[in-house]
């Protein structure tokens, strides 16, 4: 209940909804241009479409990071002043940055549908959905209360993101930039988010089965950010009224 | 635990004051801590309260005595570092009016926002919606954003909202001072209304009279410590001496 209610709040603020979509849009823009058609990173079919799946999940991965770290600072004067469960803050910026990803993702998507087909694969797409919201969840608590006692963890997550999309696999697959086993394993699966984007893009834009390793994976990571996130969100909610 | 019952046993809450209370991850990753600065005020030292559903107690004292802490606590936001503190059934709590309103959004939504912070089911409030729009005296402005509204009509809903949220127990810090003398009386009369209904009350006040008035029993607290717990006459006569405020 309050959830909802804190949702409809934090959506009526986002009035400019429209910016949503346009802010990847241009990103993209800005990214074939350079990836593309200065630097040829990769080439793949509807490299437009390829970029744009990537960059939708990274989009909703970094901004809900970056504005679930401040939330709970923010709603500070709730937090001194009232009892409620306090994880509804970061999850209610989740879910805003939720709604925005889905609606940009159905527009690529359809775009997709349309230019590419459908593969049977789509059927996955929402379990694939679910474990990147349960990951992005689990980690924003951690981010939201993290920050709450340390302010250094906003900033660090902001200089940490940048170098982090490049290292992400959003605008070139690992094999288009490295014939070295070693390195293209790191890139698939030491960063975490690589397995959500190469599996989603494979439902959507690949129109292919994605590996079972990688959808275990995916599965896995989400199970374990969640169980983190709440845990710890849990165990350090009890003082925030005090330190916010 | 019945409704409406509250208990505070043994409380006791230390509060660190440093005004620089950010701990950085820095200081953590070397096990640094600030040396020096003032050392922590204990709050509340080993309080024990024992308020039967129904009562009517208001809690004075000094600045800084531990009031407004022995609320906090009782109400879950601050937790004790030893000790109990519980209260039965629904709580209401009147920290600050207006905490948590949508300064975007018109009356109702933040009708609606703030009574759903409360745990309200939105039938309940939908029950209520005339009820507290009526209370307001908002008139037309329930229409409007609030930010547009001045900071009287921003309390007056505030106390609206709170006093129609079905409550065994309301606990209430500085906050009846609100609107012009008509509203303020309003308020207090609402205040009887419930407490008529059964419902529990604990008022934090620096209003002598106000007190006097509203409760019957007055626990003085001083220094994080009980002074006094007694009938509200006797209290009163005993806050006063502490004050230095004798008259008569």
């Amino acid at each position: 209940m309050v959830r909802r209610e804190l949702r409809r709040k934090y959506q009526g603020s986002a009035l400019g909804i429209a910016w949503y979509v346009v802010n990847p849009l241009v990103l993209m823009g800005a990214y074939y241009l350079m990836f593309g058609v200065v630097f040829k990173v990769a080439e793949h079919e509807d490299y437009p479409l390829f970029l744009m799946v990537g960059l939708v999940v990274w989009v909703f991965f970094s901004q809900s990071l970056l504005s679930a770290a401040p939330a709970l600072l923010d709603q500070g004067s709730l937090i001194r002043k009232a009892r409620f469960p306090r994880e509804t803050i970061p999850a209610a910026v989740v879910t805003v940055q939720a709604v925005t990803f889905l609606a940009v993702l159905a527009v690529v998507a359809v775009v997709t549908f349309a230019l590419r087909g459908v593969g049977a694969s789509v059927v996955l797409a929402p379990v694939l959905l679910a474990a990147l919201f349960a990951f992005v969840l689990g980690l924003s608590l951690l981010a939201s209360v993290t920050h709450a006692y340390f302010r250094d963890v906003a900033p660090i997550l902001a200089a940490v993101l940048l170098p982090w999309f490049f290292l992400s696999p959003i605008f070139f697959t690992p094999d288009d930039i490295t014939n070295n086993d070693g390195a293209r394993a790191a890139l698939e699966w030491l960063n975490p988010v690589a397995p959500f984007i190469t599996s989603i893009r494979d439902v959507i834009w690949g129109g292919v089965w994605p590996s079972a390793p990688t959808v275990l994976y995916v599965v896995a990571a989400a199970a374990l950010a969640l169980a983190g996130g709440a845990a710890l969100f849990r165990r350090m909610e009890a003082e925030l009224a005090v330190v916010v | 635990m019945r409704p409406g019952e509250i208990a505070l046993d043994c409380a006791s809450r230390a509060f660190d004051i440093r005004g620089d209370r950010g701990r950085t991850l820095k200081e953590l990753l070397l096990g640094r801590r600030h040396a020096g600065g003032p050392p922590p005020v204990q709050a509340l030292n080993d309080v024990t309260l024992r308020i039967e559903p129904g009562e009517t107690v208001g809690i004075v004292g000094r600045n800084g005595a531990g009031k407004s802490s022995t609320l906090r606590a009782l109400a879950g936001i601050v937790p004790l570092d030893s000790g109990r503190a519980e209260c039965g059934g629904r709580v209401v709590t009147l920290l600050e009016l207006g905490a948590g309103f949508g300064r975007d959004f018109d009356g109702r939504e933040n009708i609606l926002l703030n009574g759903a912070l409360h745990g309200m089911t939105r039938a309940e409030i939908e029950d209520r919606m005339d009820a507290i729009v009526a209370f307001s005296e908002l008139g037309e402005f329930i229409e409007v954003p609030v930010k547009t509204y001045s900071s009287g009509m921003f309390v007056r809903l505030g106390f609206a909202i709170a006093a129609h949220i079905p409550a065994d127990v309301m606990l209430i810090d500085e906050v009846l001072a609100v609107g012009d003398e008509a509203f303020q009386r309003k308020c207090e009369q609402r205040i009887a209304e419930r407490v008529q209904d059964g419902v529990t009350l604990v008022l934090v006040s620096h209003d002598a009279a106000l007190v006097e008035r509203t409760c019957e029993r007055v626990v003085v607290l001083d220094g994080g410590a009980v002074a006094f717990d007694g009938p509200a006459a006797d209290g009163m006569a005993h806050y006063h001496e502490m004050m230095g405020t004798v008259t008569a």
